[in-house]
């Protein structure tokens, strides 16, 4: 119970201090302290095998609605102050669902806050990577054009975040969970908006309005519980039987693709990457958008070999390639990041949602090293954004000659991304094998094995054009420049690497079959090899051949840009995909 | 045994390799290197004086090697299928890599083209290990070996695997990796001496990897396989002199359209 | 080493580079190279790549616009090299000799071995002049061979050896 306390509290006690502590070093030392805290009791509690619940007092539980009804209400301020017509229609809708839910709820029967297992290990994630970003702010804020007070506000704000996610990871009422949800939205709009130019102004809107769609399906979700079943708790709700259960889960995990960016929904989160980068990795890449697969591993054990789970799965599976394929004509890197995101996260519905044991733990899995690899790449774009004002990959041609540290990490990150040993290419691999072991009984599933082989050929392809940009380097003559990274940036973004090393060993090592420890002996090999670098001084240097011509050119990137009609097709498509979710959820 | 298979496999390569340029010739009517050549290449190349652009470059190649014997060495050891293709994925990285991290023009689109080969042929061969597994119920090859049967209940899916074969050893109509005409060798291009030899091995290494997989639709009967091989070698290179090179975007809309189609046919039809 | 100097002449890949021809020895090259003449039964691959090129098949009498991409192919071929050049006017600047826009000859630029006469050159001649060159190309060593003109500057930095600049560029007002 204390862990847990510490958990919910650190951070808000700590965020509290940066405030009143308005010093660089004190943020440091805050931030160290509080990663180095969380993660260690999140640690600790998953761990220990007990399974903690907790009441929420009468007081506490009116606090919730006057809270839920503030923040409704501050959403229509906004919408009516920036005149946003989506805005406002949906708090409007919201306020009159959410009074009317809130009339007919029953007295909580059951404790409103339960961590199970799946909650203590959705602490790992956020703590451990979230904290690291943090840390990562302090660095990164000193360079922004913004007052000091600005500064710190920026670094509570995250740390609150922090707080706010392991509340959301643990709550069992649905009403609990959509004032979180509301409050994650509220978070990504402030963040968003942060720099507060008008593009930034616009994006945060539209991630505003976008996910208060997510909210209306929740509350119509407490509402269909309330009537079918008279409960609002997700362990009463999943246990139980008849008709309404799936349509209800059905409504929910609509808006878990809402929070999960997936198409057509994902244009708020590449406009988040307007948004200081440390934004976009906590929130839209390692932490925040995992609600997403949480929900749906939630509800898994209800979707499983159902109508709802085989087209939830292989609309998650349709949403990696066509995001895989998407994000192939972008150019700015924190987007294609952004896209490969949301093809990652349809990937890990989709595996929740086929709702075996083998598969949901597959989904967790991918769940981790995504977001490590993730983060690491937001942290090494936000070091390129500081350190040397480069934004597209236009910009980053032959980067690795000016910043050998962060195309390093970059790199590693690609790497860590789609090839062997690391866990996101072993998450594949057992995948394909778990599916194809339950093809015969499921003969849909086919879809997503085809979808996940050809969309993990396309994030080849997309992480292998980004290396093409920053690789190209002249001949190495005259020695590529020393790197200056600063520690503020270069221990975070170690920090990862060596989680991501880590945790990829132990999840070979709890491999039954420690065969597949041998995967790791070709990397072995790669990494001996610049140790005979010094060893290719005797070889002759020479010019690249350019048929004669004693001049350079180079090459330009390639794009692959589906046309308007494509684009809009697929837009269409999955905009029916997610209403027939609910209309499925109605039939089954 | 097979540890001395793994260590001759550059050696039957290369043989392969040789074969085919005489097979080659003989079509075209004419006499043809000798059988050996490829290695008196090899040993020529050992005897140049080597330039290089720049260290990594150099070593990628090498790594690339090393990396794609040990895929080799995967499949003589009877692993799992899943677990070979993503090797040779990695080792195909790597060289991609290599490719871009020189400042060269013809490099760079040599590496861009492997990379949507890779996208081409990289899932037509997971759907074919999913093919075998929905037959013999296991990915190791060891396991598929065991069985049998494959030949007549997934014939749609070896027409797939066959169309992917002229990408893999780089063949005409799929030759558009190498391209010597247009993008002088793309990848290979800034390559010479000693490094290009590793090169010039990983590519017999390659029509070992490809091969075996033609080999394994014989299952337990391994003179069904050596049969299969045998015609598919004939038949690639059949089509490798009669056809011309097609641009890369008809390379993709024909795997994808002609390949993956039979493919999935194919799987449903098992399925159902 | 001695024993791997004997495939030497197992495998000679060239490069055909035309240096201003009229394109006349060019069509024999490539008719010496097709199935009719079949010089691939002497190991030969046409690579279309200096780095791995052993043999430089150069036609044409070096016109003022192709000399520094005859020079620069030249320093890019490793040694040990042979330069073959193939037509007369490669030789001596043939029925071009004496033009304002023409060199006589590509011997002023960089050292030829073999001479193959003929205007235009026949494919049984070509062949001659290759496996002549094959002698001269086993008892080669492997020291770096410079151009005559042209030569920039053979640059030691550290301990690697630069050959970035050993081929000049040409400007406009020397000739």
């Amino acid at each position: 119970m204390g862990i847990m306390l510490t958990l919910f509290l650190l951070p808000i006690i700590a965020s509290v201090f940066t405030l009143l502590l308005p010093f660089e070093r004190v943020h440091y030392f805050i931030s160290a302290s509080v990663l180095v805290i969380l993660s260690a009791s999140a640690f600790l509690l998953y761990s220990s095998p007990e399974i903690v619940t907790f009441q929420l007092s009468h007081i506490m539980n009116l606090l919730v609605v006057v809270a839920d009804i503030i923040l409704l209400l501050y959403f229509l301020y906004q919408g009516i102050k920036f005149k946003s017509g989506n805005v406002i229609l949906l708090s409007v809708v919201q306020l009159l669902l959410y009074g009317y839910v809130e009339s007919i709820a029953p007295i909580a029967g059951s404790a409103e806050i339960v961590v199970d297992n799946l909650s203590k290990f959705m602490f790992l994630i956020i703590n451990g990577v979230g904290g690291i970003i943090v840390l990562y702010a302090v660095r990164y804020m000193r360079d922004e054009a913004v007052s000091a007070t600005k500064k710190s506000l920026f670094i509570a704000g995250l740390l609150l975040f922090i707080s706010i996610m392991n509340l959301i990871v643990c709550a069992n009422s649905i009403l609990l969970f959509f004032l979180l949800f509301e409050m994650t939205t509220l978070a990504s709009y402030l963040l968003i908006s942060f720099r507060n130019d008008p593009l930034s102004r616009a994006n945060g809107l539209k991630a505003l309005w976008m996910n208060q769609i997510g909210g209306v399906v929740i509350l119509v979700a407490a509402l269909v519980a309330i009537e079918g079943f008279g409960t609002v708790m997700f362990d009463t709700l999943l246990k139980s039987s008849g008709g309404m259960v799936l349509f209800t889960v059905a409504l929910l995990a609509m808006s878990a693709l809402v929070k999960g960016a997936s198409l057509p929904f994902e244009g708020w989160l590449l406009g988040a990457m307007v948004a200081p980068t440390p934004v976009s990795a906590m929130l839209h890449s390692a932490t925040m958008v995992k609600i997403a697969p949480y929900l749906i591993l939630k509800l898994a054990p209800v979707l499983g070999a159902t109508l709802l789970g085989n087209f939830f799965s292989v609309m998650g599976a349709l949403v990696f390639v066509a995001a895989s394929y998407l994000a192939l004509s972008r150019f700015v890197f924190k987007e294609i990041l952004g896209y490969s995101t949301v093809a990652l996260l349809g990937l890990m519905m989709a595996l929740a949602a086929i709702g075996t044991k083998e598969s949901m733990t597959l989904a967790m899995v991918l769940m981790v090293f995504h977001a490590l690899s993730k983060a690491l790449l937001f942290l090494s774009a936000g070091v390129l954004e500081k350190q040397y004002h480069v934004k597209s990959i236009e910009e980053m041609k032959g980067l690795v000659h000016r910043a050998p540290k962060t195309v390093g990490f970059i790199l590693f990150g690609f790497v860590s991304l789609t090839l062997p040993p690391f866990g996101l290419f072993m998450g594949k691999l057992l995948a394909i094998t778990s599916i194809s072991s339950l093809l015969r009984e499921r003969p849909i599933l086919l879809i997503v094995v085809l979808s996940l082989v050809i969309g993990s050929a396309l994030l080849v392809l997309l992480y292998f054009k980004v290396a093409s940009a920053i690789l190209s380097s002249p001949c190495d003559i005259h020695p590529s420049e020393k790197e200056y990274l600063p520690y503020g940036f270069s221990i975070p973004l170690w920090l990862l690497t060596l989680y991501s090393i880590a945790v990829s060993l132990g999840f070979i090592l709890l491999q039954k079959n420690l065969f597949i420890a041998w995967l790791a002996l070709p990397l072995l090999v790669v990494i001996l090899l610049p140790s005979m670098v010094t060893r290719m001084e005797q070889y002759d240097r020479i010019q690249p051949y350019h048929c004669g011509e004693k001049e350079l050119f180079d090459a330009a990137l390639v794009y692959y840009e589906p046309s308007i009609r494509v684009r809009q097709m697929i837009y269409w498509s999955f905009g029916m995909l997610f209403v027939a979710v609910a209309f499925i959820g109605v039939l089954s | 045994m097979t540890w001395i298979w793994i260590l001759l496999a550059p050696l039957l390569g290369g043989l392969i390799y040789g074969g085919e340029r005489v097979l080659r010739a003989r079509m075209q009517r004419r006499q043809g290197p000798p059988l050996l050549q490829p290695f008196y290449d090899m040993f020529k190349l050992l005897d140049k004086r080597t330039l290089i652009i720049h260290a990594p470059h150099a070593l990628l190649a090498v790594a690339h090697f090393l990396v794609l014997w040990f895929t080799i060495a995967a499949i003589f050891l009877g692993w799992n299928l899943l677990t070979i293709i993503f090797l040779h994925l990695f080792a195909q990285i790597l060289l991609i890599l290599a490719g871009y991290s020189v400042l060269s023009v013809y490099s760079h689109l040599g590496s861009n083209r492997e990379l949507l080969m890779v996208v081409a042929y990289e899932p037509i061969l997971i759907v074919v290990a999913v093919g075998f597994y929905l037959i013999s119920g296991s990915f190791e090859i060891s396991t598929i070996l065991q069985g049998g049967g494959y030949w007549h209940q997934l014939p749609l899916l070896f027409v797939a695997l066959l169309i992917i074969v002229p990408i893999k050893v780089k063949k005409s109509p799929f030759d558009v990796g190498e391209a010597h005409q247009e993008i002088v060798g793309g990848i290979e291009i800034e390559y010479s001496g000693v490094f290009y030899e590793f090169l010039y091995m990983s590519r017999f290494l390659e029509y070992i990897f490809i091969y075996s997989f033609v080999f394994l639709f014989g299952g337990e009967s391994y003179w069904l396989g050596a049969v299969l091989v045998a015609g598919t070698f004939l038949v690639v290179n059949l089509v490798d002199n009669a056809t011309a090179r097609v641009h890369t975007a008809d390379m993709l809309k024909i795997v994808y359209g002609v390949a993956m189609s039979l493919a999935i046919i194919n799987l449903v039809g098992v399925l159902l | 080493m001695k024993f791997f100097t004997t495939f030497r002449k197992k495998s000679p890949w060239i490069l055909h580079y035309n240096a201003g021809s009229c394109n006349g020895c060019d069509i024999e090259i490539l008719a010496s190279l097709a199935p009719k003449f079949d010089l691939e039964r002497f190991g030969v691959i046409n690579t279309g790549n200096p780095k791995q090129s052993d043999i430089f098949l150069v036609t044409g009498p070096v016109t003022y616009r192709s000399r520094e991409r005859l020079v620069e192919l030249y320093t890019q071929i490793p040694e040990p090299k042979v330069v073959v050049a193939v037509g007369s006017c490669t030789a001596t600047g043939g029925v071009f000799r004496g033009m304002v826009n023409t060199e006589d000859g590509i011997d002023r630029y960089i050292p030829v071995d073999v001479y193959v006469p003929g205007c235009a050159s026949s494919p049984q001649l070509i062949i001659d002049g290759l496996v002549k060159a094959l002698e001269i190309l086993e008892a080669k060593s492997k020291e770096i061979e410079k151009p005559f003109k042209l030569f920039g500057a053979i640059e030691t930095i550290g301990n690697k050896l630069s050959r970035l600049n050993m081929a000049k560029k040409v400007h406009n007002d020397e000739n």
